[in-house]
């Protein structure tokens, strides 16, 4: 049986293209305008995955507040912003809210599908396992582990809480161990049309940070100013 | 020069206070007015003296006959004057409680030489109905009344002749047996004999030897005369004491052989009588004949003692008042057209004008100075009788009243002005520095509204945002455009971040639906239309990002942590990278061999690194390497990266670091001048700046950016030069045009 995806979108050309294109993808999509509508919708059924903006109509404030309605009723619900309003402060009461991820518009609609996918599967395997541990197909690359299957990653046998694009950039970084990576390869990876180098410093920024917290001595990301990143374990 | 030329005016305390010393005119204009009060009052006091003038004289017109008692002429007599005593005279010999006045009028009589023995001089005076005189005789051989011989004529004597009230002539001689009280006997026709036994007792006085002879002073009652005023005095020196015979006799008649009589011009006591008691204080009342005689006199005298001489100073200052004054009359005004305002110098001649003017029948009062400081008005009113000029009133008055009023008036007024002057300025002193002071608070508030970028840091002032004057309205009226201003800047800051979410929404709907008909169209994959449709998409993409990221730079920088990172090390790694991403320029790094270690988000520094390097790749000139250097002083290290190629247009130095300020030709592709922007605003939040100048050999151009250097205890670092403006390619520079640091 066919996924079923919410799409809450105000704006009907973009609620549109995003329906036709899930659709293709092979999920059953139901498209609301706005948040009475959702939450009339999420009455009959709960989907499997939610895609939300943030700005519905007049309401500046409506994703926020279905996301955690939603999240009241089903807090394993894989939800995911897709919004215009991409400043730190929003983001960040996005995920606080425990959005699973935020996205920025104009995004790629093969990036959308791919993280639906992605999340759908992991939602999946928490929900078979409960706990994560790492598939067959894992990847170690010194110290480090990549479940390229569930997007999961571990460091030194702890596993890391890293968002979809962060494991995406980790991979492509650690593809070659020892050479660097320019911002631009790192960029293909985030497969988010509108990326700068700022954004690229941020995710690694945060990739460093969830590592540091699992070791305070992790040094392997190198920077190479003016280039890239650089993975280099051997330190 | 320089100097003349900053100088744009007086500071506004100076303009105050300059403001302030128009109060100067204000005791002017009190000088002018007391000056002019004061001729008001000279002109009154002398109509006054006219007027009173005038009234006494009505009082003798048609009197010829109180002026007829004397002879018209004097041919055959010598006027013996008689001066009215002012103080009592103590019958002592000596003279000096004679006025002083009356005493250098002596009349002499005898030898011309005056030093014969027998010689006399005499002074006459008048006073409470007697008639003083004081002798002074010379006689070597002084014969003095013995009691051997008793004859009134045997010794030195005084012979006194007068009229009697009855016309009988009298006759009295004076004797003196000895220094001291004289004795006096009416004596018979001849002079030899007493008429009566007893000595005429009405008549008093005392004799004094001096070496050269005899001073004799005595008093007589002039009720002992009659009006006709007969008088004549006589010494009779007797040379041997064994003869005894008289052998000179000096009298004051004129010609022997003619009347024995002189004439004493006494005041008329008629006329006295009508204008005694007329004379007031200060004033003095003279009736004078065509003859130029004086026929009574009363009054005071005109002195009024000084008491002024300890105030020199303050006379000094009215000097000076009275000289700027007379400057200023001189130079503005004309003299005084009045001639009783004018002082006359000559006292003399001025009292010989007034009275010769009354006399021919005019009116007139002048004014004459009496003394140093003190002067008089006189003025004089003729006496007329049937059409003819028989005499003339002179009232004589001083100023002293007038001048004490106005010399009190003055110097109140000087004190009141000074005092009121001092305080007014010291009022306008602190009303001055007060606003000045205000003035500064608000200008200090509104220069520090705004940096040097422009940009609102505070959207009110701090200061006299109570305050309920014009300068409150303006600290009012300033904060509520700053306030509007910083709604406009709000506005305008916002509008990066609106427009981005604004445009994001058709953005993506543009994207989608090109990613939903590549799906739908697979054969459209390949279409350039649609590949230079994503390219567009993506520019525009862009440029609302860069946009948004500018403007949220600063938002962006206070979330971000500094580390501790050695920047030679970041920079090298950089620059070789640079070859990576710029494959056709030639980068080359040189800085020092030690690690330099700075509070630096690294990020940062390569985003700022990023847009230095854009522009020095942008504006090198092909084939020129672009040189980025490091060095370090004491404090602090300075990035340098400087291209050949076009030098910087005089005074971009300063704007280049501004948003949205570009210098690039407009063919140039999409710029927004961001770059820079992002260049200053990073160096500025690690607590540096940044700035560009031309090399100084005009080949191109260098960026630098001054951080300061992390100085962490045990962190040892090689101090450089001090001096931070060398001047090779190798990262050096002199700043071009002005100075190049903000």
């Amino acid at each position: 049986m066919a996924r079923t995806i919410a799409i809450v979108e105000d704006d009907p050309d973009q609620r549109a293209n995003y329906a036709d294109a899930i659709t293709k993808k092979g999920y059953r999509v139901f498209a609301f305008a706005s948040r009475q509508e959702a939450l009339a919708g999420f009455d009959e059924a709960l989907p499997d995955l939610v895609i939300l903006d943030i700005i519905l109509g007049e309401e500046v404030d409506a994703g926020f507040q279905l996301c955690r309605d939603l999240l009241a009723r089903a807090p394993s619900l894989p939800v995911i912003f897709l919004t215009e309003r991409i400043n730190e402060i929003d983001k960040i009461s996005g995920l606080r809210l425990g959005a699973w991820d935020y996205l920025a518009k104009p995004i790629s609609l093969d990036y959308l599908a791919e993280r639906i996918s992605s999340l759908l599967r992991i939602s999946e395997v928490r929900a078979e396992q409960g706990d994560a541990r790492l598939s067959a197909t894992a990847r170690r690359i010194g110290d480090l582990t990549l479940d390229q299957e569930a997007l999961l990653a571990s460091w030194k046998g702890q596993r890391l809480d890293l968002s979809g694009t962060e494991f995406r950039m980790l991979a492509k970084l650690v593809r070659a161990p020892g050479h660097a990576v320019s911002y631009e390869t790192l960029m293909n990876a985030t497969m988010q049309s509108l990326v700068t180098n700022n954004t690229i410093n941020t995710h690694m920024r945060n990739i460093r940070k969830k590592f540091e917290k699992i070791d305070k001595d992790f040094a392997a990301i190198k920077s190479e100013y003016g280039y890239g990143y650089r993975w280099s374990s051997d330190v | 020069m320089k100097l003349l030329r900053r100088f744009r005016g007086p500071r506004l305390g100076t303009k105050i206070m300059l403001l302030g010393l128009l109060l100067l005119v204000v005791p002017w204009f009190s000088y002018r007015q007391l000056m002019e009060m004061e001729r008001l009052l000279i002109q009154g006091q002398s109509n006054a003296q006219l007027l009173t003038a005038e009234g006494i004289s009505t009082l003798f017109n048609g009197r010829e006959d109180l002026f007829d008692d004397l002879p018209v002429t004097f041919e055959e007599f010598e006027n013996l004057y008689v001066h009215t005593l002012q103080n009592p005279i103590r019958l002592d010999g000596r003279a000096d409680d004679w006025d002083e006045a009356t005493r250098g009028r002596r009349l002499a009589f005898g030898s011309d030489s005056g030093d014969r023995d027998g010689d006399f001089t005499v002074l006459l005076g008048e006073r409470a109905g007697q008639l003083y005189v004081h002798m002074e005789v010379v006689d070597r051989t002084r014969v003095f009344r013995s009691p051997d011989h008793l004859r009134l004529d045997s010794s030195d004597h005084v012979r006194v002749s007068y009229i009697r009230p009855d016309g009988d002539d009298g006759r009295i001689a004076i004797v003196f047996g000895a220094p001291g009280v004289i004795t006096a006997y009416e004596m018979t026709a001849d002079w030899r004999y007493a008429q009566t036994g007893t000595p005429n007792t009405q008549l008093q006085g005392v004799m004094e030897e001096t070496p050269d002879g005899l001073r004799i002073e005595f008093r007589m009652p002039l009720a002992q005369m009659g009006s006709s005023r007969y008088f004549g005095l006589a010494y009779a020196d007797v040379a041997d004491p064994a003869a005894r015979e008289i052998r000179r006799i000096t009298q004051t008649l004129p010609t022997a052989g003619k009347e024995s009589f002189n004439l004493v011009v006494l005041r008329s006591p008629e006329v006295l009588n009508i204008i005694q008691g007329l004379g007031y204080a200060g004033a003095r009342i003279l009736v004078i004949d065509p003859q130029l005689r004086v026929r009574a006199e009363t009054g005071t005298d005109l002195a009024v003692s000084n008491d002024a001489d300890e105030d020199s100073a303050f006379d000094r200052l009215l000097g000076w008042f009275g000289a700027a004054g007379d400057w200023l009359a001189g130079r503005f005004g004309a003299e005084p057209a009045d001639p009783r305002l004018r002082i006359a110098e000559d006292a003399e001649a001025t009292a010989a004008n007034v009275i010769a003017s009354a006399l021919q029948g005019e009116p007139i009062a002048l004014r004459r100075r009496l003394g140093e400081r003190q002067e008089v008005i006189m003025a004089a009113h003729p006496i007329v009788s049937r059409d003819r000029v028989i005499g003339t009133i002179v009232v004589e008055q001083n100023t002293s009243e007038i001048l004490s009023f106005q010399r009190a008036a003055l110097e109140q007024v000087i004190w009141v002005s000074l005092l009121s002057i001092f305080a007014v300025l010291i009022a306008l002193l602190a009303f001055s520095a007060r606003l000045a002071w205000r003035i500064r608070n608000l200008r200090r508030d509104a220069n520090s509204a705004i940096d040097p970028y422009g940009r609102l840091r505070a959207a009110t002032l701090r200061h006299e945002l109570r305050a309920g004057d014009e300068l409150g309205d303006l600290a009012r009226s300033v904060s509520n455009m700053l306030a509007r201003l910083q709604q406009h800047n709000t506005f305008l800051e916002n509008m990066p971040r609106t427009l981005r979410h604004e445009i994001n929404n058709p953005l993506n709907v543009l994207s989608t639906s090109l990613q939903n008909i590549t799906a739908e169209h697979p054969e459209l994959e390949d279409s350039k239309y649609l590949e230079s449709a994503r390219r567009g998409l993506l520019r525009i993409g862009s440029i609302v990002q860069n946009l948004a990221d500018a403007a949220n730079l600063e938002d962006a920088l206070a979330a971000e942590e500094l580390e501790r990172v050695d920047l030679r090390e970041l920079l090298e790694n950089y620059v070789a990278n640079c070859a990576l991403t710029h494959a056709n320029t030639r980068f080359e790094f040189s800085g020092p061999d030690h690690p330099v270690y700075a509070m630096v988000s690294d990020y940062r520094i390569e985003q700022l690194l990023d847009k230095i390097i854009d522009n020095a790749v942008d504006f090198h000139r092909a084939n020129s390497p672009i040189k980025v250097h490091l060095e370090t002083w004491r404090d602090f290290l300075q990035i340098t990266v400087a291209n050949r190629g076009p030098t910087l247009p005089p005074r971009a130095e300063k704007s280049l670091f501004d948003s949205m300020v570009s210098h690039r030709a407009p063919e140039n592709r999409l710029h927004f001048g961001l770059g820079l922007y992002v260049v200053r605003v990073i160096a500025e939040y690690h607590g540096g700046f940044a700035r560009a100048a031309n090399l100084a050999d005009g080949s191109g151009v260098a960026i630098m950016v001054q951080l300061p250097i992390a100085r962490p205890a045990g962190a040892r670092e090689a101090e450089g030069p001090v001096d931070a403006t060398p001047v090779d390619m190798n990262g050096a520079v002199s700043p071009a045009g002005g100075s190049g640091s903000p």
